[in-house]
C-alpha cells in the first residue's frame, strides 16, 4: 500500500472516531435539553485538536511502519489527491452554505458552529474516502 | 473522471522478457511508485505521455510496443 494511501487511512479512522466521539457526547444533550444550555465549545475544541494531533501521530506511525515509501509520490499520486481534495471541498463548500443560511435566519450558535464543524469533518472524510476508492480503482485524469 | 482506461499494455510480458524485470525494479527506473506500475499494468491508470516514453525508454522499445489503443469494435 502506498503511504498516501495509508495516510488516508488514517484520516478516515480518526474522523470517524472523532465524529462519533463528538457527537456521542452532543447528541444526547441536544434531545434532552435546550441547544442554548449545551456546552459544546469544549468539546469541539477537544475534537478539533484530538483531530489534529491523532493525524500527525498516525502519519508517524504509517511512516514508520515503512520509512523509504514514506517520502515517495509521483504523478499519481497528485492527481489523486487533487482529486480528493476536490470532492472535500465541495462537501466543506456546502456546509459553508448551510452555516450562512443558519447565520440569515439567526439560528442559535450551537447550529452554526457545528455546521461548519460537521462540513469540516465530512470534507476530511469525503476526501479520503475519495482517494482511497481512486487506488483501489480505475482512476485517470482525462 | 474515474473510468476505465481503453489504453491497453504489454508491460507484463515486457517485464518477463527483459530478465523476469521486477514492478519494483521497473518503478525505480521510471521514479515512480510500485503502486503505479501496478496501476497501469492492469489498464487502471493511463499514464501522462512523458511516464509512457519513460517506461518505453525502460525496455528499449518503441512507445507502440509497450501501449496499445485498439479500435472500438
Amino acid at each position: 500500500m502506498a503511504f498516501l494511501e495509508k495516510s488516508n487511512w488514517v484520516v478516515l479512522v480518526v474522523a470517524v472516531v472523532t465524529l462519533v466521539t463528538y457527537g456521542g457526547t452532543i447528541v444526547g444533550q441536544v434531545l434532552s435539553e435546550p441547544v442554548a444550555e449545551i456546552g459544546w465549545v469544549q468539546p469541539m475544541i477537544y475534537s478539533i485538536v484530538g483531530f489534529v494531533v491523532l493525524n500527525v501521530v498516525g502519519n508517524v506511525i504509517a511512516a514508520a511502519t515503512n520509512p523509504k515509501e514514506a517520502d515517495k509520490s509521483d504523478q499519481r499520486d497528485k492527481e489523486i489527491n487533487a482529486y480528493g481534495e476536490r470532492v472535500g471541498n465541495y462537501l466543506v463548500i456546502a456546509g459553508a452554505i448551510v452555516a450562512l443560511a443558519l447565520t440569515m435566519v439567526a439560528a442559535d450558535r450551537f447550529w452554526i458552529g457545528n455546521a461548519i464543524y460537521f462540513a469540516g469533518i465530512l470534507g476530511a472524510m469525503g476526501s479520503s474516502v475519495t482517494k482511497i476508492a481512486a487506488y483501489h480503482g480505475p482512476f485517470q485524469k482525462w | 473522471m474515474v473510468k476505465p482506461t481503453h489504453v491497453t499494455n504489454s508491460i507484463r510480458a515486457l517485464r518477463f522478457a527483459h530478465g523476469e524485470m521486477t514492478q519494483a525494479d521497473l518503478a525505480d527506473r521510471v521514479g515512480v511508485t510500485r503502486q503505479t506500475i501496478i496501476a497501469i499494468e492492469q489498464g487502471k491508470y493511463s499514464p501522462s505521455l512523458e511516464m509512457a516514453f519513460q517506461i518505453a525508454r525502460a525496455f528499449n522499445v518503441r512507445l507502440d510496443e509497450v501501449f496499445q489503443y485498439p479500435d472500438e469494435q
